[in-house]
């Protein structure tokens, strides 16, 4: 690993499109955001590529928009909202605002480590898949700290999402995917979800539309400090899930 | 998180491995505390097996520093992978801690 590669990705902007973009939304981030980018930095910058960071923020009341700022990053741009709109919301703005040929939504607790993300570049690049899906759910995943609660409840969406919307995928929730820049503008265009199963609506649409969907097995841990409501949100995820089915039948999503 | 201990030099050595989180302080805070109620003030934290490190597991760090240098001691880190060191420039506590390539450099300084 090259320490000049990170300085070099730290002061100096890149000129032409760069290949990859990396969007982490980040909603009261002030205790985690600094040491994921830390992480995201030092192994991307070694990767070979020109590369741009994008931290969405998704109107933080606390420093995280002020501790991002700080950092001096050349190549890291830092999307402001007045407003809270939720991740959903976050996510859209800053796949919208990427210019990568392709593109990363990683969470910002760095929850699956960046070094996964070689796999998944891999199958955009040589297999020419549209969308690569960080998995907990295929062979050769490893989860770690998961409580047997949150274990019983991912089995259970996993059964409705598959039986229900036809999704062909066992894990939509995990907060690392990746898209070529088509699939990524095209998908993210056509979004009505703003909360946390916008993942659900992004793949039903990619399904819908046909596009290639690899599901990728990753290393996964429960980090510490989620905001995520578990008993909420998977109220918000069954409501969802049926605002999926209704716009759909209402012909909502039309493709640009 | 993997985590072994020596001694060398006449300084104690904790060596962490794996992600240094929240989830994986409890054993640091204690051989901290361990090293503070034995009346030890020069330490050293290995962080060559560390890939990532949190902002608890930072905290943990900068409390186990204060309390060596408020008797007079330090603590002192070696041996960082480079997402570990950027992390720290970022959250610019390289400048409060005192860091080493390797663990002879560490524990030299302190003899």
């Amino acid at each position: 690993m090259s320490y000049e590669n990170y300085k070099n990705w730290k002061t100096k902007a890149i000129s032409g499109i760069p290949h990859l973009s990396i969007v982490i939304p980040a909603y009261n981030e002030q205790e985690r955001i600094v040491a994921t980018i830390g992480a995201i930095a030092s192994h991307v910058s070694d990767l070979g590529f020109e590369w741009e960071l994008l931290i969405a923020d998704d109107g933080s009341k606390d420093d995280t928009v002020k501790l991002v700022e700080e950092l001096g990053l050349v190549n890291l741009r830092l999307l402001k909202t007045p407003k809270n709109g939720g991740k959903g919301n976050a996510v859209q703005r800053g796949m919208i605002a990427s210019k990568g040929r392709y593109v990363l939504f990683a969470d910002a607790d760095n929850s699956t480590p960046i070094e996964e993300i070689s796999k998944l570049l891999a199958k955009l690049e040589k297999e020419n898949y549209d969308v690569a899906v960080g998995s907990r759910a295929v062979e050769g995943a490893e989860e770690s700290n998961k409580s047997f609660l949150r274990h019983l409840l991912s089995g259970g969406l996993r059964w409705i999402v598959k039986n229900v919307l036809r999704i062909n995928v066992r894990d939509t929730q995990c907060g690392f995917k990746m898209y070529t820049q088509k699939a990524a503008k095209e998908l993210h265009a056509m979004q009505t979800i703003m909360g946390f199963s916008f993942d659900l609506e992004i793949l039903f649409l990619a399904s819908k539309y046909g596009l290639r969907i690899a599901e990728v097995p990753v290393s996964w841990v429960d980090a510490p400090g989620s905001k995520v409501d578990t008993k909420k949100e998977i109220q918000r995820f069954l409501r969802d899930l049926v605002n999926i089915q209704v716009n759909n039948f209402k012909g909502v999503y039309r493709r640009m | 998180m993997d985590i072994t201990h020596k001694v060398s030099n006449s300084i104690n050595i904790i060596q962490l491995g794996g992600r240094f989180d929240a989830h994986e302080v409890a054993p640091v805070v204690a051989w901290l505390k361990g090293q503070a109620e034995a009346g030890k003030v020069n330490l050293v934290v290995n962080l060559a097996g560390v890939n990532f490190i949190d902002s608890t597991a930072l905290s943990t760090l900068v409390q186990g520093l204060k309390h060596c240098r408020e008797k007079n001691g330090e603590l002192h880190l070696c041996c960082m992978q480079q997402p570990v060191r950027v992390i720290f420039e970022l959250t610019r506590l390289d400048k409060a801690f005192s860091i080493y390539t390797s663990e002879e450099e560490a524990t030299a300084f302190q003899a």
